[in-house]
């Protein structure tokens, strides 16, 4: 991140710590279309199940397949797992210590072990769920385009029931512990765009929907949403074409889709005066610990209802086409195109990842937390700048993931 | 407590920062049926759930801390970590961040080694070089060693 202040005026803030995932669109091409979960897993460390996901569901477009039944509700399930590990971990151990006042999960650990032993073991149930249904827990094998390799007997689901059950408890008193914090007051007013589908909270599945009107199909994204070379980095910033920044995550989700939350996850949340709509992003902490509560009681209804598939695969005909893909990662919607030649090679992919698109909104805010904190000793103004990138979990490009904040005064 | 794991730490597919996998995959097969291979990319809490457990746990990573690519360094794990290693992080992901983590919440096995392996930089690609490819080989050489 870099910052150029000249006589106390903000001259230019650059925001790209995330570098769009170029090299995997170009070592994709050419690629069996079967490489493509495996492969872009490894964009991210920590949600590795949503560029699965993504990558699945665009090449059963392509292919005109449909995964339903038990195999679609896995697929639910492998995310609640997902939502439930990055969560928690973004919850407990790097959002709550801002709050708190400890530089780190590690220094606050010290005097608050209890809460950081809740957070680990609640991603630890997370990280059951995933291990179980996509083979490794991190960069999962087991999905594949038209379901898994192999799928759980119902016995093996039900051996995860104990400590989900135990993790609905925790979720409930994590939203009240964080709602407890104290916020910093802020009413931003972002464009906030979702998948959204008409009986769920989504996950897999749904139209694009955004607060300022748009739904659209998924294969629409292009023609809606621009992704802009930004000078002087690599980065690219998406905008909706129309208007400009948008935020997709956590909030959007939550106030495109409120209704479709659990009673008791939509009950808690009121209880904490949160209501059906969140506009603050230092609350995007209660947020996520509420849908961490709706990903918890999801994986145990799938669970409860799971009958074992007769095949772990939808089977399909490879056929020259393109598809689109856009799910729910826990930071936000991430878009997949593909479009695969007639012997089943990706000639082409896109991958817009949420990070990406959330980078001007991040900016913008990061402009507006600077201009009220100028006056502020470099060391401080970082700290605060710091908290507020971290409102909007980004996911730092896993293998560089250092900060680098330069402050140019002059 | 028991057991013994060997954790390779980096992705795949940045380039040098595949040398912790790199590792593991030289293992294979090689060492005591109980010892358990895991690969991870560094994420603190998914290290302390992979030597939740073991008495024994050896960790290979790729570092970047001025010396020549391919140079190999061993510490003892339990004893802090190099300042030179750490990354500015504070989202904990990384070894350094791990081992404060586990001492700070009592998860840290009795025994654990740090194999550093020295790279220059950490950029897309599939390729090691061949410095940080010798280095895997003689990493995992002294593994077979260190747990024969």
């Amino acid at each position: 991140m870099h910052v150029k202040v000249v006589d106390d005026r903000i001259e230019h803030v650059d925001f790209s710590i995330f570098e769009p995932p170029r090299f995997f669109e170009a070592f994709l091409r050419g690629r069996p279309h079967t490489d493509a979960p495996d492969i872009t897993a490894r964009i991210c460390g920590i949600c590795p199940i949503a560029y699965q996901m993504s990558s699945v569901h665009a090449m059963e477009g392509a292919f005109g397949v449909t995964v339903g039944g038990a195999l679609r509700e896995l697929r639910r399930l492998i995310y609640c797992g997902e939502w439930i590990e990055s969560h928690a971990l973004h919850v407990y151990l790097l959002h709550a210590p801002d709050f708190l006042g400890y530089e780190s999960g590690i220094h606050m650990a010290a005097d608050h072990r209890d809460v950081v032993e809740q957070g680990l073991r609640l991603k630890k149930a997370g990280n059951a769920v995933v291990t179980l249904l996509g083979g490794r827990e991190i960069h999962p094998i087991n999905v594949r385009v038209g379901g898994f390799y192999r799928v759980p007997t119902k016995k093996e689901l039900e051996a995860l029931v104990p400590e989900l059950e135990w993790s609905r408890d925790a979720a409930v008193a994590t939203i009240k512990f964080v709602s407890g914090f104290t916020f910093p007051e802020a009413e931003m007013d972002f464009e906030y765009v979702s998948v959204s589908h008409p009986d769920e909270y989504p996950f897999n599945e749904g139209r694009i929907v955004s607060s300022k009107g748009l739904d659209i199909d998924v294969s629409e994204f292009n023609r809606y949403f621009l992704e802009e070379h930004v000078e002087r980095s690599n980065a690219l910033h998406s905008r909706v074409r129309e208007r400009g920044a948008y935020h997709v995550g956590p909030l959007a989700r939550y106030n495109l889709n409120f209704e479709k939350l659990t009673p008791l996850a939509q009950k808690t949340a009121w209880e904490v005066g949160l209501g059906e709509t969140c506009n603050n992003p230092f609350k995007s902490i209660i947020v996520r610990s509420v849908e961490t509560l709706y990903a918890v009681e999801e994986a145990l209804r799938i669970i409860d209802a799971y009958d074992e598939p007769a095949e772990p695969f939808v089977a399909y005909d490879v056929r020259e086409g393109e598809g689109h893909g856009a799910t729910e990662a826990p930071r936000g919607m991430l878009y997949h195109r593909y479009r695969v030649s007639e012997d089943g090679r990706i000639a082409d992919a896109q991958i817009v990842p949420p990070t990406a698109q959330n980078q001007l909104t991040i900016e913008s805010d990061l402009r507006y937390v600077l201009e009220r904190h100028l006056d502020l000793p470099d060391e401080e103004l970082s700290w605060v700048l710091e908290q507020s990138i971290r409102n909007y979990d980004p996911c730092i490009s896993c293998a560089t993931h250092f900060l680098d904040l330069t402050i140019e005064r002059a | 407590m028991g057991g013994v794991v060997v954790i390779g730490v980096g992705n795949r597919m940045m380039g040098d920062d595949a040398a912790g996998p790199a590792v593991i995959d030289r293992l294979a097969g090689r060492l005591a049926p109980g010892v358990r291979l895991v690969e991870s990319v560094g994420d603190a809490t998914h290290l302390l759930d992979s030597w939740g457990g073991a008495q024994q746990a050896i960790v290979v990573d790729a570092v970047v801390a001025g010396g020549a690519p391919g140079t190999v360094h061993r510490v003892d794990g339990t004893e802090g970590f190099p300042s030179a290693w750490r990354s500015a992080s504070t989202h904990l992901i990384g070894v350094a961040e791990a081992i404060d983590l586990g001492r700070a919440v009592d998860m840290l096995p009795e025994q654990l080694v740090v194999y550093g392996i020295e790279i220059e930089s950490v950029a897309p690609g599939v390729e090691l070089r061949p410095e940080v490819e010798g280095a895997v080989g003689l990493v995992a050489g002294r593994i077979v060693e260190e747990l024969s």
